[in-house]
C-alpha cells in the first residue's frame, strides 16, 4: 500500500489547523479530567483555554507538549500526529507558569539551553541568545542567574527560552498569574506585541478572563473536562451558549433570575420572576436567540449589570424596583447591589451613580441584551 | 447579601494577615528573646564545653613531651610543647603516611560508591513511575535496623573467597554498605523536592532523561551530594570493626586500628598516652575541617532533602 501520498494529503487538509486534538481522552485513575476532546486551532492564531481551576485547561496544554500522555485520541501539529512523539520533536516551546528557569545556569545560557543541548558550538549559542536578548532587551541581564532578576525579568527569559527553539506552536500555561496586578497588565501587552511580531500559534492558558479577553483571538471555554463554549471574546460576552459560560466571562458575574414564561410570541418571550408576586411584577417581554419550544421553555434570565440602568422608582421605563444594599465607587463606575422582589440584583453603571444605601430606585433591564437559559443551563 | 458576605471576608482576611504577622518569628526567634537569650546562651555554652574538653584534652596531652604524657598523675596543661608523639607516631609501624593514605582511600572510594549508588538509586525512586517503588525503599531502609557488626563474620569469609580481604575497595564497600540506607533517603527526598517544572522544561528543550540528571538535577541536588559525602567519609574514616576484621596486614591497617594498636604495643611496655593522643588529634582534624567547609551545604542538604 502506498502511504506516501496519502499522508501528505492528510497533511494539507490539516495544514489549516495547526493544532488539532481528535477525540482526546484522558483519566487520571478513576477521575475522567479530558471529555472526547476536540480542538483545532489555526495557525498564527493565540487561542487562550479559559476556565476554573480543575477543569483541565493545563491537561490539555500539557498533552499538546507531550508532557502528559493521551488515554484515546490524536494530537496533530502541522498536520503531523504526534500523538506518541517526545516533546523536543513537536516543535513546540512551553513557557512555565513559575517560570522554571534553571537555577544554576546566567540568563544567557538559559536562553541558549536547547541550543546547547543539541549541540550547537558555542559561538552559535552565544549569538542566538543575544540576538533574543535584544528582542526581549534582556541584553543588561545575560549574565546575572535567575535568583537576581525580578519576576518580570524572569518572566521575559522564560519567553526567550522558548523563542530560541523557534518553534511553531507556543503553549503558556498560566505564565502571568505570579506577577503583581501592574506588571501582569505590562506582560499582557508584551505578549499581544510578541504575537503580533512573530505571528507565531500560541495557545495560552489561563483562568483570567481579562486576560484571555484581551489576548486571544478565539478562546476555549473549559467546564470540568468539557468544551463549553469556542468562540472570538465578544461573541462569548454578547452569545454566551449557556449558564457556564454566561457567568464565567464578565465582571461582575451575570444576574441569574428564575423565571416562568407566561406568553410566546415568535422570538419574543413574556415571563414573569418566579421569586415575585404577580403584582410586583409587570410581566417582562424579551428575546430569545430562537423561536421558543414550549415543550422546554426557559427557566431562568440572565441580565449583565452593565445593561441594567438604575433610574428614579417613578420612572415609566422601569420595569421593576429594588433597594440599595451596597455601593462600590470604583470611580470610572458605579457597582450597585439591590434587593428586589425578583431577587438579589447587581447594576453597574459608568462614572459616579447618584445612588445611597436603603434608597427605592428603580430598574430599566435592556431587553434586548438578557438571555434566557433552559433547566439544562442551554442558551435559548 | 454576597456583598456584606465580600466585606466580611475582606475584613477576615486582614485580621488573619495581623496574626500572620505575629506569628511569622518562628519559635527560636521567640525563644532568643529576652532574659531568655541568656539562659539560652549559657546552655549552649555548658553543652560546647562537655563536648570540647575532651578534644583540647587530648590536643594538649599530645604536644606534651614523653615523659610528661606518662606522668602519673597526669597533667592538666603542658610544662612545654614538644612534637615528640607526633614524630613517633609518624614513625610507627609501617609509618603514618600509609595508615592516613589507607584511611583517606577508604573513604574516598566510600564517598565515590556511595555516590554511584545512591544517585542512580534517588533519581528512580524520586523521579520515575517505577513498580512498587515504596517496597523497595522500605527494604532499602530496613538495612538501617541490621546491625553490621552481625553480618561481619560471613562478611569475612566471602570477601577472603572473593579477595577483598586486606584491600581498600573490600573495606570500602563495607563502609558504602554502611552507610547506603540513609544516603539513599537523603538523595530520594532531594531529587523529589526539585520542581517537576524543572525536569519538563529540560525535556522541552530536548534532553534525555541522562541529560536532564546531568544538566538539571545533579546542579539542583549539590547540597545531598555534599551531605551524603560528608557522612560517608566520616563513617569510613572513624569506621574500626570493620576494618578490624577486613584488614589484618599491618600495612594495609586505617587510622583507627593503628590508634588501637598503639594503646597495646609501645616499645617501653606501657601505654604510649602521647603518641596515642597525637593519632587521635591527627584523625580528628580532617573531620572537622570538612565539616566546617561544607557546613553551610550540608544544613541546606538536611532542610532540602530530609526535612520537609
Amino acid at each position: 500500500m502506498n502511504i506516501q501520498p496519502q499522508m501528505a494529503r492528510h497533511g494539507r487538509e490539516r495544514d489549516v489547523h495547526h493544532v488539532e486534538m481528535r477525540g482526546v481522552n484522558k483519566r487520571f485513575g478513576e477521575f475522567t479530567a479530558i471529555h472526547d476532546l476536540d480542538l483545532s486551532v489555526g495557525k498564527g492564531e493565540f487561542c487562550a483555554l479559559l476556565g476554573p481551576s480543575g477543569c483541565g485547561k493545563s491537561t490539555i496544554l500539557r498533552m499538546i507538549a507531550g508532557l502528559e500522555a493521551v488515554n484515546s485520541g490524536s494530537v496533530f501539529i502541522s498536520g503531523v500526529n504526534v500523538t506518541r512523539m517526545h516533546p523536543a520533536k513537536r516543535h513546540i516551546a512551553m513557557v512555565f507558569q513559575s517560570y522554571a528557569l534553571y537555577p544554576h545556569l546566567t540568563v544567557r545560557q538559559n536562553i541558549a539551553f536547547s541550543l546547547s543541548v543539541a549541540g550547537a558550538s558555542r559561538e552559535v549559542q552565544a549569538k542566538r541568545a543575544d540576538e533574543i536578548a535584544g528582542l526581549l532587551q534582556l541584553g543588561h541581564l545575560m549574565d546575572r542567574k535567575p535568583a537576581q532578576l525580578s519576576g518580570g525579568q524572569r518572566q521575559r527569559v522564560a519567553i526567550g527560552r522558548a523563542l530560541v527553539r523557534e518553534p511553531e506552536v507556543f503553549l503558556f500555561d498560566e505564565p502571568l498569574s505570579n506577577l503583581d496586578a501592574m506588571l501582569r497588565v505590562q506582560m499582557r501587552i508584551e505578549l499581544a506585541k510578541l504575537h503580533k511580531t512573530l505571528g507565531a500559534t500560541m495557545i495560552y492558558v489561563t483562568h483570567d478572563q481579562v486576560e484571555a479577553m484581551t489576548l486571544a483571538d478565539r478562546i476555549v471555554v473549559l467546564d470540568r473536562g468539557v468544551v463549553a463554549q469556542v468562540g472570538a471574546p465578544l461573541e462569548l460576552y454578547a452569545k454566551p451558549a449557556n449558564k457556564f459560560v454566561a457567568s464565567f466571562i464578565g465582571a461582575p458575574t451575570m444576574n441569574f433570575l428564575a423565571i416562568t414564561p407566561t406568553a410566546y410570541a415568535g422570538r419574543a418571550v413574556t415571563l414573569a420572576f418566579d421569586s415575585a408576586s404577580a403584582s410586583a411584577s409587570p410581566g417582562l417581554t424579551v428575546q430569545a436567540r430562537n423561536v421558543p419550544d414550549a415543550s422546554s421553555p426557559p427557566t431562568e434570565i440572565g441580565i449583565r449589570p452593565e445593561h441594567i440602568a438604575i433610574t428614579n422608582p417613578s420612572d415609566r421605563r422601569a420595569q421593576i424596583s429594588g433597594t440599595v444594599q451596597l455601593v462600590e465607587r470604583l470611580g470610572n463606575l458605579t457597582i450597585v447591589y439591590l434587593s428586589t422582589a425578583a431577587g438579589q440584583i447587581v447594576a453597574e453603571g459608568s462614572g459616579e451613580l447618584d445612588v445611597k444605601v436603603d434608597e427605592n430606585v428603580g430598574l430599566v433591564i435592556d431587553t434586548a441584551r438578557t438571555h434566557l437559559f433552559g433547566t439544562d443551563g442551554a442558551a435559548l | 447579601m454576597s456583598a456584606e458576605r465580600e466585606m466580611r471576608m475582606s475584613t477576615g482576611y486582614f485580621a488573619s494577615a495581623r496574626a500572620m504577622e505575629g506569628d511569622r518569628r518562628g519559635f527560636v526567634e521567640r525563644l532568643l528573646d529576652g532574659r531568655a537569650k541568656y539562659l539560652v546562651g549559657a546552655a549552649c555554652i555548658a553543652l560546647c564545653t562537655v563536648m570540647l574538653l575532651p578534644l583540647l584534652a587530648s590536643v594538649l596531652a599530645s604536644l606534651k613531651s614523653t615523659a610528661e604524657a606518662a606522668a602519673v598523675p597526669p597533667t592538666y596543661f603542658p610544662h612545654g610543647l614538644s612534637l615528640d608523639s607526633y614524630h613517633r607516631l609518624w614513625n610507627f609501624q609501617a609509618g603514618l603516611l600509609t595508615y592516613l593514605g589507607n584511611s583517606a582511600g577508604a573513604a574516598l572510594l566510600t564517598i565515590l560508591f556511595c555516590l554511584g549508588l545512591t544517585i542512580p538509586a534517588g533519581y528512580a525512586l524520586g523521579r520515575f513511575p517505577v513498580p512498587g517503588k515504596e517496597f523497595f525503599f522500605l527494604v532499602l531502609l530496613l538495612g538501617l535496623i541490621i546491625p553490621y557488626q552481625a553480618l561481619l563474620t560471613p562478611l569475612f569469609f566471602l570477601f577472603v573467597q572473593l579477595k577483598l580481604h586486606n584491600s581498600l575497595v573490600g573495606l570500602a564497600i563495607v563502609h558504602t554498605a554502611i552507610q547506603l540506607p540513609f544516603s539513599i533517603y537523603i538523595m530520594r527526598n532531594a531529587f523529589e523536592a526539585v520542581p517537576r517544572e524543572l525536569e519538563e522544561a529540560a525535556v522541552i528543550d530536548g534532553c534525555n532523561s541522562w541529560q536532564v540528571l546531568v544538566r538539571v538535577f545533579l546542579p539542583a541536588i549539590v547540597p545531598a551530594i555534599i551531605t551524603v559525602s560528608l557522612f560517608a567519609f566520616i563513617t569510613s574514616w572513624n569506621e574500626f570493626l570493620a576494618a578490624l576484621v577486613i584488614m589484618n596486614k599491618d600495612t594495609s591497617f586505617t587510622l583507627p586500628l593503628i590508634l588501637a594498636a598503639a594503646r597495646q604495643q609501645t616499645s617501653i611496655g606501657g601505654t604510649d598516652w602521647g603518641m596515642l593522643q597525637a593519632g587521635i588529634t591527627i584523625s580528628v582534624i580532617p573531620c572537622i575541617a570538612f565539616y566546617l567547609l561544607l557546613q553551610k551545604y550540608y544544613v541546606a542538604g538536611f532542610l532540602n532533602g530530609a526535612v520537609k
